[in-house]
């Protein structure tokens, strides 16, 4: 696979040592006065940036860790932090 | 024939003769021959017909381009036998003939070509419809090269192997050999991918001055010497690439020498930076018959003779675009071939020299003449040559036409990478523009001809390599490029598309039988770029993928309608570049499934294996496989089943309790010590995914079990949904550590008893409960009483390494008792008639917890765990549009549904999961996901299984589960 | 009732020379025909322990220093110590009598039956594993011994390469222990061009002892 994802323990790998873990969304809300809606959103509501996103990964043929990465979607090439299209700002 | 055996160029040897065999008749051919080159030197002309019109078709080029010489070999079908060494006994014949590509007996088609406009298989025979079905049989049979049988096998040896490296140059030409050398010398890790056996690319086959009397070939000799000696230049020779991607990843495969392991192997690389040092093909020069036997190439005609030592013909016409062509004939000249004329393109600007030499040896030169037709039924008879502006013709008679229009960069790896390309006037190509990140363009594929700026700019391009690996400063790129400015730069090429002719039977494709008659009928329709053209009349979609037409195309197509500028572009290219076996890409095929400890000894007792995700697990002990003997024993007696593929995992640490809560709905801050607790996880919609039991070994210290399915995402999905928390624990997998026996059945007990020291009786080992103990003071076993089979029975988690003596003393103890094997699907049946659930039979992606029944495992007041799936679950509890497991039997006695059958009336109301005939009951029974509406007990289900028709079966909700409802055999 | 016996994930076709009973272990020292080399030695009776802890720096599992960059591994008294990542480390027993116990210490798995533990030792070992990984063993920014968590032959492990230098190269690996049977096929069919053979565990001693 052309795709290549820089775990933080391993470096550098091939992309078919990762398992996706979907968008960087910010930490399970809390359960209380949390609306049916607000809660799909969570879990199903992506972004779909075209462009640079913050996604997770799961190291599943090597260390075993999580970590997120930045990764135009438009290429497929991982870039810089800075370079992340959404404002980090909305989230919090 | 006689063939040369003095040329310093050649690579055959002629005194070591190898024999083949072409369409039954013994033919030799000389040590280092391709099929074609062999077939060649014995007179074959015509190596097959073509796919549409069944026209005869032979040697053009000799790196495979083109089906032309797309032969069956070995009972391989469409071997490329322009880049297929020769071996001894090779079993050679033709395809796509009926008859022989002699006497072809489909010849006739050729004639018929008006009926066959492009695209006239959208067009014609679809009205009336009733004939459709009729000639579409007879299309696919006339479809494709080659004949392969359901069952054919690949025969060969496959293999593959991953590189890394610094810088992959792709060319082992004079450039590619010069940017290989340049980065190695920066002490670089290099690897060269060479597409023909032997490097030196262009220099290889010339003899024409390099420098100092030096010939060009001998200069490829000195570099490749150059090349071989670095150790750190890994060279892959009759290496092709296939395919270049994102992050310098090139793929491509190596074809096996004699001594090699493999016939074919996969080669995949992964480089900081990449060199393409691809050079040219010749541009194909299109006029009526432009590919009938006896017309080929100009680098064909010489290497023909230089490399394979043979005379392409007797009397030979050229009709060329480029001193190349004058070079070629002039080195075939003096090897014999008789000349009767060459035709230049060109007006002007051809190399004084060459033209000195060729009025010295009274050659007839005509300038700005062309080819307008090549005679002959089956073989080129005469030629017709005309003036560029059509007006004067003239007939040559000759048995050999070498026509190019110009030549024509290899840009595959750099536009596969995404790499753009720009139509350039002074050289008439189409050239790179803008470049992939980390990969450079050198050599020829410039437009370069001279030999020192082929070099130099191959050497820019290794130091450009270099650099992007931190091994070289900007100051000796600018050094190179300033000498590679001061040489002689790009050079003009012609611009000639087509000679001034209809193009009725031109040919601009040859895989396809596409002519320049169809490109304009494909324009007339309004398809009037390259992308749609390739598509409508299939020019470029062959084997050759877009070798012949390639640039051809897009030129012709501006010039057809008169574009003020060339903005059109070449048709994309895709991977494979060059036609690849599928078996070349599987490579070695190393099968990789994970056996139990028992794997062994459950295959000596008759174990019937199957591969159930990455396990092979034993599923059935004879070959009955309703496995009655089997289910009756557990029920009866007692068996023995190896679960060890069953999740296991050790979680611990101070924040273990939190993690367990999360993802487990029900409350695991309650687990007492001893006891086993049965519980569930869920997806963030309520879904049920996993089950298993947990039992605490110490202060926040727990063993868990899951399903087999799930072992290899259980850290994962723990890991997952804990990511932001920050917690303390540990998770380790001990799926392999432990092998699993269990031991089911009214009489298991009496059988552990006899293995181990302490009291197993029921007040002491209960049900639920969770025991250590050693046996024979050494092996420590982890045993849990639970019911999952609705029998008395032991689980017993026993260190992997001793699982065969364990078993061993089990089946030992058990022999009194007939104790036997059971397998998974024994398993499936006994879980069933006790409705115990499996996820992924009475569940699929859409079934949540409350849906199964399970509903009693979820506690509800612990929000502040975060449990995923609880709040979708609180969601559902109110939804009255969910499926219901329901437990049903056969009206009637009658015979059991297969699973995954319909439940329906009207519509589709739910499914059938599991269903089987139960010897314990006597009648068919299972289970079934239905509408609410349909759950209640009594309630009729209607029955729909796949191609049954109209025909339905019916069955009847009963209670759940169908065996021993009080639960007491497997508390006894 | 039948003798308690340990038996490996490893099984080769080729007959044992010389054995010895080590805890249950019937452990071959020596094979028939193991040839000039590349060697093939089985070692998954060598105890092998799995080290979970936040605080990592604070451990000094058996008095050996953790190295402190993931990946890296360190060689001290017979026991490698591999870096896995923040929080946790393996720990492979490689010589004396294989009867290093689990220390009485929190954090400690024992995880010998979780794996198969293979020694792979001679000139072509890199050669052998270029058919069956895309993983950089000539790596230069690495330095021997070091760590890879990665795929081999499609299948999760863990690879400590020990040297790179010429005849004494050699790497460990140890893979799901289920994965025993094909990953010793895949290797020695990726090694049979090179005449990878099988032996016993002096081969694998007197290595070590020469690193």
């Amino acid at each position: 696979m052309a795709l290549t994802i820089t775990c933080p323990v391993c470096g550098k790998r091939n992309g078919y040592e990762f398992k996706f873990g979907g968008e960087e969304k910010g930490p399970r809300p809390e359960e209380k006065d949390l609306t049916p809606k607000a809660w799909c959103d969570y879990v199903h509501m992506n972004q779909c940036v075209a462009g640079v996103q913050k996604e997770w990964w799961f190291h599943k043929d090597g260390c075993g860790s999580w970590f997120t990465i930045y990764r135009d979607t438009t290429t497929n090439l991982e870039k810089e932090a800075g370079l992340a299209n959404h404002q980090e700002a909305d989230k919090s | 024939m006689n063939r040369f055996n003095h040329l310093p160029t050649l690579k055959i040897d002629t005194a070591q003769k190898i024999s083949f065999i072409h369409k039954g008749k013994k033919y030799y051919g000389a040590k280092g021959d391709t099929i074609a080159t062999a077939l060649f030197a014995n007179g074959i002309r015509i190596f097959g017909r073509s796919l549409k019109y069944h026209r005869p078709r032979g040697l053009y080029s000799l790196d495979g381009e083109s089906s032309n010489t797309m032969m069956e070999v070995d009972g391989i079908p469409n071997v490329r036998c322009e880049n297929t060494a020769l071996k001894e006994g090779m079993v050679i014949q033709e395809q796509n003939v009926k008859g022989s590509a002699e006497n072809d007996m489909l010849g006739f088609l050729d004639k018929l070509d008006w009926l066959m406009p492009a695209g006239f298989y959208y067009n014609v025979m679809h009205k009336p419809a009733k004939l459709w079905p009729f000639a579409m049989k007879q299309i696919r049979k006339a479809a494709g090269l080659g004949k392969i049988s359901p069952d054919f096998k690949m025969p060969g040896k496959y293999d593959e192997i991953f590189l890394n490296t610094d810088v992959c140059v792709i060319g082992g030409g004079p450039s590619g050999m010069m940017a290989a050398l340049s980065a190695a010398k920066k002490g670089l890790r290099v690897i060269l991918m060479e597409s023909r056996p032997w490097l030196g690319g262009c220099f290889e086959y010339r003899s024409r001055e390099y420098q100092n009397r030096l010939t060009l070939h001998e200069r490829a000799h000195q570099l490749s010497k150059e090349v071989e000696s670095l150790e750190n230049i890994r060279v892959f020779t009759h290496a092709s690439v296939v395919g270049t991607y994102n992050n310098n990843l090139v793929t491509g495969f190596q074809v096996g020498k004699q001594k090699d392991v493999f016939d074919e192997r996969y080669i995949e690389i992964r480089a900081k930076s990449v060199v393409v040092a691809t050079g040219c093909i010749e541009r194909p020069l299109i006029f009526d018959n432009n590919e009938r036997p006896g017309v080929m190439q100009t680098g064909c005609a010489l290497r023909l003779a230089k490399t394979y030592g043979q005379l392409p013909g007797k009397k030979a016409v050229f009709s060329i675009g480029h001193d190349l062509g004058l070079e070629a004939a002039l080195e075939l000249h003096d090897l014999g071939l008789s000349i009767a004329c060459i035709a230049d393109i060109r007006e002007d600007g051809q190399d004084p020299a060459l033209l000195k030499k060729i009025s010295e040896k009274n050659i007839l030169f005509l300038k700005g003449w062309v080819a307008v037709k090549a005679h002959g039924r089956k073989l080129v008879k005469q030629v017709s040559l005309s003036s560029i502006d059509g007006l004067v013709k003239r007939k040559f008679t000759c048995d050999l036409l070498v026509a190019s229009a110009g030549m024509t960069p290899v840009t595959g790896p750099i536009t596969v990478a995404q790499g753009k390309l720009k139509y350039d006037t002074h050289t008439g190509f189409f050239l790179p523009d803008v470049m992939p990140e980390k990969m450079y363009a050198a050599g020829r594929i410039m437009g370069l001809e001279h030999p020192l700026s082929i070099e130099t700019s191959g050497k820019l391009a290794g130091l450009k390599a270099a650099f992007d690996c931190g091994n070289c400063s900007i100051q000796e790129i600018g050094e190179a490029k300033k000498d590679l400015e001061n040489l002689s730069g790009p050079v003009r090429g012609t611009k000639l598309v087509t000679a001034p002719v209809k193009g009725r039977k031109s040919f601009i494709c040859f895989d396809e039988d596409a002519t320049i008659k169809n490109i304009k009928q494909a324009i007339g329709k309004g398809f009037d770029v390259p992308e749609l053209i390739k598509r409508f009349t299939a020019t470029g979609l062959g084997p050759g993928q877009g070798g012949i037409p390639g640039h051809n195309l897009p030129l012709y197509v501006a010039k057809y309608q008169a574009l003020p500028d060339i903005s059109i572009k070449p048709t994309n290219v895709r991977p494979p570049l060059v036609p690849t076996f599928i078996s070349t890409y599987a490579g070695a095929g190393h099968q990789m499934f994970k056996i139990t400890p028992m794997d062994e000894m459950q295959r000596k007792d008759g174990g019937v294996f199957r591969n159930i995700g990455v396990w092979q697990r034993a599923r059935y002990f004879s070959s009955d496989f309703s496995c009655q003997k089997e289910i009756e024993n557990v029920r009866t007696n007692v068996g023995i089943l190896d679960g060890s593929t069953l999740g296991k995992f050790r979680i611990y640490g101070p924040d273990a309790v939190k993690a367990l809560q999360r993802v487990y709905v029900s409350d695991m801050s309650k687990i007492k010590e001893g006891r086993v607790k049965y519980s569930a996880m869920c997806t963030d919609d309520g879904c049920v995914i996993d089950d298993g039991v947990v039992v605490k070994q110490g202060e926040n210290d727990f063993y868990f079990t899951t399903s087999t399915a799930r072992a290899g995402q259980t850290v994962e999905w723990i890991r997952y949904h804990t990511r932001y928390d920050g917690w303390n624990f540990a998770l380790v997998n001990l799926t392999d550590s432990m092998g699993v026996i269990n031991l089911s059945g009214p009489n298991a007990r009496k059988v552990l008893q006899k293995i181990v020291d302490m009291d197993i009786s029921n007040e002491a080992f209960g049900f639920a409960e969770y025991k250590e103990f050693k046996i024979q003071d050494t092996v420590p076993v982890r045993a849990m009483r639970l019911g999952f089979m609705g029998e008395l029975s032991y689980e017993l988690h026993v260190p992997s390494s001793y699982m065969k003596s364990v078993w061993l003393m089990l089946k030992e103890a058990g022999k009194e008792f007939n104790i036997q094997n059971f397998g998974v699907e024994a398993q499936n049946v006994l879980r069933m008639e006790k409705c115990h659930i499996i996820l992924g039979s009475e569940s699929e992606q859409r079934t949540n917890l409350l849906d199964v029944g399970l509903g009693f495992l979820w506690d509800r007041k612990k929000a502040d765990a975060k449990t995923v799936g609880a709040v979708a679950l609180r969601q559902a509890e109110n939804d009255q549009t969910r499926l219901k497991l329901v437990g049903f039997k056969m009206e009637n006695n009658g015979r059991v549904p297969r699973d995954g059958s319909l439940i329906v009336d009207t519509k589709v109301r739910g499914y059938v999961c599991t269903a089987r005939n139960s010897f314990s009951l006597k009648e068919a029974v299972g289970m079934a996901l239905v509408e609410a509406p349909l759950a209640k007990t009594g309630t009729r289900l209607e029955i729909f299984e796949d191609e049954c028709g109209d025909h339905r079966i019916y069955g009847k909700v009963v209670e759940m589960p169908f065996y021993d409802p009080e639960g007491k055999r497997m508390k006894m | 009732m039948k003798e308690i016996q340990r038996i490996s994930p490893v099984e080769f076709k080729t007959s044992p020379l010389k054995t010895e009973k080590r805890n249950n272990w019937e452990v071959v020292m020596e094979y028939s025909g193991e040839g000039g080399g590349p060697y093939l030695v089985d070692l998954s009776h060598k105890p092998r322990f799995d080290l979970q802890d936040a605080g990592l720096a604070a451990r000094k599992p058996f008095g050996i220093g953790i190295p402190e960059t993931f990946g890296s591994s360190v060689l001290e008294n017979g026991i490698l110590v591999n870096r896995m990542n923040r929080t946790q480390v393996s720990l492979y027993c490689l010589t004396g009598q294989d009867n290093t116990g689990l220390p009485d210490e929190p954090g400690f798995t024992d995880v010998t039956e979780s794996t198969i533990f293979i020694a792979l030792i001679g000139k072509e070992v890199f050669s052998i594993c270029e058919k069956l990984t895309a993983l950089d063993f000539m790596n230069p920014e690495r330095k021997t011994p070091f760590l890879y968590q990665g795929p081999f032959s499609h299948v999760p492990c863990q690879i400590v390469t020990l040297s790179r230098d010429k005849e004494t190269s050699g790497i460990l690996l140890t893979c799901s222990r289920g994965y025993g049977r094909d990953m010793i096929h895949a290797v020695l069919h990726a090694g049979e061009e090179f005449s990878l053979k099988p032996a016993g565990e002096n081969r694998f001693t007197s290595w070590i002892k020469n690193l």
